[in-house]
């Protein structure tokens, strides 16, 4: 697949996503799948940050991205789960582990 | 449309976020050129997804292949599902052109503001989002084609730019974290995430992680 059609087909979803409700105002899902659409998105993010930051090499491995974790995580908890709060301390963390070793 | 007081506020409460938004297109536009796109490429996908998650991910995931960013895009996408019924209730019935219009802006940032307007007694919200909409717009590619230009100079790995994108996702996840489950959800994911990079092949680890913990987190009461 080229590069082209991904764009646009990564553009088509996501404007899909955002016309769902605008479209045609509907019930949301309910069941299983309701429960699935409840937790994916959190577990998706989730498992972007965890595998960026712990394995960014494609297997887990120690190295300043971790400290990045430890500083994302700090972030959220003194700026109250800002998303500023998050990217400058765990940024902050990544470079001073950087510089620290090397 | 200036002469409507709803759209000169929408310009005025946005103007504090154009900066970081423009910021995070510069950071997409660099991270997409050492991606492999082209500065064409990298400017066409600001201008068609104005979606920095979905393109942060897309580039990010390139490596693990087109299924992967594609699961993601969905994945994603799914957080606009609730936006999306949720604007719809505030803006009412209105022409399909302007549906359609201030869906293709969809984004944190202006359905914040819009929510906060719609709260406040902003009389003419369809003009105070569009505002939003266009200031918000005009940053995110305007940041693209500074990083587009520019990007070829820079080397994300030396700079260090791509530990942005997963911190940029545990900073979207934070909010979202409130009730026992969430946390529950939380800790499965990390740990199917460690389990999932040290056993598969790098175009499965984030989808199969994600559904496994989801599957796990269906279980658990609220």
């Amino acid at each position: 697949m080229s590069d082209v059609v991904l764009v646009v087909l990564v553009a088509l979803i996501t404007y899909a996503s955002r016309l769902s409700f605008m479209l045609r105002p509907r019930p949301a899902p309910g069941g299983a799948l309701g429960r699935f659409l409840d937790v994916f998105p959190l577990a998706l993010f989730m498992a972007i940050a965890a595998t960026g930051l712990a394995a960014p090499n494609g297997s887990p491995e120690i190295s300043p991205a971790l400290a990045a974790a430890l500083g994302g995580v700090l972030g959220a908890v003194v700026f109250r789960r800002n998303l500023w709060g998050v990217l400058v301390v765990g940024a902050s963390f990544y470079y001073l582990t950087r510089t620290l070793t090397g | 449309m200036l002469e409507n007081s709803s759209f000169r506020q929408g310009i005025r409460d946005s103007a504090l976020i154009i900066l970081a938004v423009a910021f995070f297109g510069t950071a997409y536009g660099v991270l997409a050129l050492s991606a492999g796109f082209s500065p064409w490429l990298t400017i066409f996908s600001s201008v068609v997804i104005v979606s920095g998650a979905a393109q942060f991910a897309m580039v990010g995931l390139l490596p693990a292949g087109p299924v992967a960013v594609l699961v993601a895009a969905v994945g994603l996408g799914l957080r606009h599902v609730p936006m999306s019924a949720a604007l719809a209730g505030i803006i009412g019935p209105r022409p399909l052109g302007t549906r359609l219009r201030l869906s293709f802006v969809l984004v944190d940032e202006t359905f914040g503001l819009t929510v906060r307007a719609a709260n406040s007694g902003v009389e003419d919200l369809v003009a105070y989002k569009t505002a939003a909409d266009l200031m918000l717009y005009s940053s995110f590619v305007g940041g693209t084609i500074v990083g587009a230009w520019f990007g070829g100079a820079i080397d994300p790995q030396v700079v260090g730019i791509g530990v942005l994108f997963p911190l940029l996702f545990l900073g979207i996840a934070a909010p979202m974290i409130r009730t026992r489950r969430d946390w529950i959800v939380v800790g499965l994911t990390v740990a199917t995430s460690l389990v999932a990079a040290s056993i598969l092949p790098p175009a499965w680890q984030i989808t199969t992680a994600a559904i496994a913990a989801s599957i796990g987190g269906m279980a658990v009461g609220e």
